[in-house]
């Protein structure tokens, strides 16, 4: 379960596990002073014990639901210098999986191990394993290119191809021989557009460039690019930090329509994104895995204080 | 801020800030116009030059795109014309001497007059002549009228390059000649019209018959060597180096050398290209192979700096965009790096395809000063090429020469911007506006 601003009321009213009166809101973030005091009762003990957070921590609150990656030990290095400490983590598949924390905590570093996209900085090493259906994605026999057609990525900043609105779509099927026909390109085309929810603004120019559609929609165009080939998992690197809030709310809506489909992974900066849209949070600090949990858990029984802090606004 | 302006914001100090901050503020907008000025200042120094410049080319240039012609009907004597070998017949002494006569002039003993009537002729009048009587001998006996070319001087003193009023030891042309034209000018004989030969025509010792379409054709022949050549090796080790090339000892050994090449006086290329090409592999001196690849390794390093510049441009996120869609390294740059660099590489080409078009330094030492007349048509004959025409007809003792050097600059210049112009509109092309 989670808690949304932009849902609808019955949404809200349901069976949440959030009372309002017991934990106000503003503008989705949890407000320090009403945190429920059995979070900080829980948070307390472990101060002395808890650092540095050692693997134990993340084991306890295991997602439900197939794994779909399954990272061990994984750490990486930028030139010598580490940038994630042996952070082991699982995704469940058809979820979303938020990773949160602040500025170079290591959660974007983390996300980009995931299709391998370190590979392509000069001098990165990463270590440890990480299992994709229980398949070493590091391994020699695993091509990066063939795993970023299973493993499909949006950025930060909407990155469109300086090409028509059709011709980004069609990219990646053309470029891994998904389709054999020019009509078959179009229904592929028309499909991915459809589960972006841009297929309506754009039908009828498909052919115009990309670059001159709105920030917002150039993201969404991005994210019918990714899903174009169909992939497994969806990575997604602060995917609305370039847009104001009502393009957020169309991408968050469709990320939580996507997650029928596909597992999801979003890295985000916005704890009020978090909550709304995923299932399962980590909490990335120092480049390391402080805690996990179901979001729901996350945001209201922290067990680190760190992420308390984090959470209610007191760093990051 | 200082002690004067205390940081409160109470009314008196506020005021003096404000004071301060206008005072600041028409100080600034000064420098600000001042700038503006200079640089209005130095673009208009750079127009001036420039303007300075064609003035004067053209200036010089614009009589040798127009010459004289001299048309002498010219009785074909039997009597003096070897038929067996028509070349060897003194044509241009027939057709002075009969000209005098025409004239009503009477010719001293020792043919001194005719001799320099015949001064007046370009030397192509035997050659026109010659020509006819071999491939025609039932004109001898007749008279045709010949069309020929006026010699050097007796053309510039019609263009009024040469005075009548300097004393007659200082010019090339006596009184006698200088009345002589005058009257056949009054008579028709002569006529000006635009001077075909200059395009039609290779390099010659005679001026009125010299022409560029040889140093043309070379200069066009050696620059496609160079472009074939240059382009694609350039481009490819550029994108290698850029894209594909590990970041190591190595690459940055190789990176320090580019940079230093492309520095290198190009007349050391001269020296490489002489031993490599002609000494060692004994490729024909002054051909437009050897003068292309020269200049191919001179153009190489530009075309590699600016190559590497333009894909650097190039947003890493485009990079990201394509790789993480699971395009190979190799789509990513060909079919989304490259293109959005192209603008760019073609700068780059034709600024050292220009480059490279005008270079002499290197000519110099591969043996393409030398006087070659006629037109070429194969990459592996001796060729002439633009500036080094410019740089012999500027050395040549012959005024007649300096105008037409001017005309040659004239016909570089053209040529440049023919080919900037096509480079713009290929660009124009591959820039896909969005």
């Amino acid at each position: 379960m989670k808690f949304r601003i932009f849902r609808s009321a019955e949404d809200q009213t349901g069976a949440g596990p959030v009372d309002p009166t017991e934990t106000p809101r503003m503008g989705g973030q949890v407000l320090p002073e009403v945190t429920p005091s059995k979070a900080r009762a829980g948070a307390e003990p472990r101060l002395e014990d808890a650092t540095p957070v050692s693997n134990a921590t993340v084991v306890d609150s295991p997602p439900v639901g197939p794994i779909k990656i399954a990272a061990r030990d994984v750490s990486v290095f930028y030139e010598g210098k580490q940038a994630l400490y042996d952070v082991s983590l699982d995704i469940p598949d058809k979820t979303v999986t938020a990773l949160i924390g602040p500025s170079g905590c290591g959660k974007s570093t983390f996300l980009r191990t995931m299709n391998r996209m370190n590979d392509t900085i000069a001098g990165a090493k990463v270590t440890g394993r990480i299992a994709m259906d229980d398949e070493d994605i590091n391994d020699r026999s695993i091509d990066p290119v063939l795993l970023r057609a299973r493993v499909g990525m949006v950025f930060q900043r909407p990155n469109p191809f300086p090409k028509s609105i059709y011709e980004n779509v069609a990219y990646g099927p053309k470029i891994h021989g998904l389709v054999s026909s020019k009509a078959e390109m179009d229904d592929v085309v028309e499909k991915a557009l459809k589960r972006a929810g841009l297929w309506e603004e754009v039908a009828d120019r498909l052919q115009s460039s990309a670059m001159g559609l709105s920030g917002g929609q150039q993201q969404r165009l991005v994210i019918a690019r990714a899903i174009a080939v169909n992939p497994e998992v969806i990575l997604m690197d602060e995917p609305c930090s370039a847009l104001d809030p009502i393009a957020t709310a169309r991408i968050e809506e469709l990320i939580d329509e996507l997650r029928e489909r596909f597992c999801i992974v979003i890295v985000t900066h916005s704890m009020a994104q978090a909550a709304r849209v995923s299932q399962r949070t980590a909490f990335f600090h120092m480049g390391r895995l402080v805690e996990t949990g179901d979001t729901e858990d996350i945001f209201q029984n922290p067990r680190e204080r760190r992420t308390l802090d984090y959470i209610t606004g007191r760093f990051g | 801020m200082t002690d004067a302006t205390p940081d409160r914001i109470d009314g008196v100090a506020a005021k003096g800030r404000l004071d301060r901050l206008r005072a600041g503020l028409k100080r600034r907008h000064a420098k600000e116009t001042r700038f503006k000025w200079y640089g209005r200042l130095a673009i208009a120094a750079a127009m001036l030059f420039l303007a300075v410049l064609l003035v004067r080319i053209v200036e010089q240039g614009h009589t040798a795109f127009y010459t004289h012609t001299v048309t002498v009907p010219v009785y074909m004597d039997p009597a003096r014309i070897d038929r067996a070998y028509p070349q060897g017949s003194n044509f241009e002494q027939l057709a002075a001497e009969q000209q005098l006569a025409r004239m009503g002039i009477q010719d001293d003993a020792a043919g001194t007059r005719a001799a320099q009537m015949k001064r007046l002729f370009s030397s192509e009048l035997k050659f026109v002549a010659a020509d006819l009587v071999s491939k025609r001998s039932e004109v001898i006996g007749e008279t045709v009228p010949l069309a020929v070319p006026l010699s050097d001087d007796a053309d510039l003193y019609l263009k009024g390059e040469i005075s009548k009023d300097t004393p007659e030891d200082q010019r090339r042309l006596t009184d006698q000649q200088i009345a002589w034209l005058d009257r056949m000018q009054t008579e028709g004989v002569i006529g000006s019209h635009f001077n075909t030969a200059l395009f039609t025509n290779g390099d010659s010792t005679q001026p009125e018959l010299a022409g560029v379409l040889g140093a043309v054709v070379g200069s066009a022949l050696m620059l496609m060597v160079t472009a074939l050549i240059a382009i694609p090796l350039g481009v490819g080790a550029a994108i290698w180096l850029e894209e594909f090339a590990p970041k190591n000892k190595l690459t940055d050994i190789i990176e320090v050398n580019i940079n230093n090449l492309a520095a290198v006086p190009s007349i050391v290329y001269g020296l490489l290209g002489l031993a490599l090409f002609i000494n060692w592999m004994h490729l024909p001196r002054a051909s437009p192979i050897v003068g292309g690849l020269v200049l191919a390794l001179m153009a190489l390093p530009t075309l590699v700096i600016a190559t590497r510049s333009a894909l650097k441009a190039v947003p890493p996120s485009i990079r990201e965009a394509a790789l993480a869609m699971g395009a190979s390294k190799t789509q990513t740059v060909f079919s989304h790096v490259l293109p959005l660099a192209m603008p760019g590489v073609m700068t780059g080409a034709i600024i050292s395809m220009a480059h490279a078009l005008g270079e002499t330094a290197p000519l110099l030492l591969i043996g393409m000063v030398s006087f070659v007349p006629g037109v070429p048509a194969a990459i592996d004959q001796p060729v002439g090429a633009l500036p080094s025409l410019i740089y012999i007809w500027e050395n040549a003792s012959e005024r007649a020469f300096h105008e037409r050097t001017a005309a040659a600059i004239i016909v570089l210049l053209v040529f440049m911007i023919i080919m900037n112009a096509a480079a713009i509109i290929l660009r124009r092309r591959f820039e896909r506006r969005w």
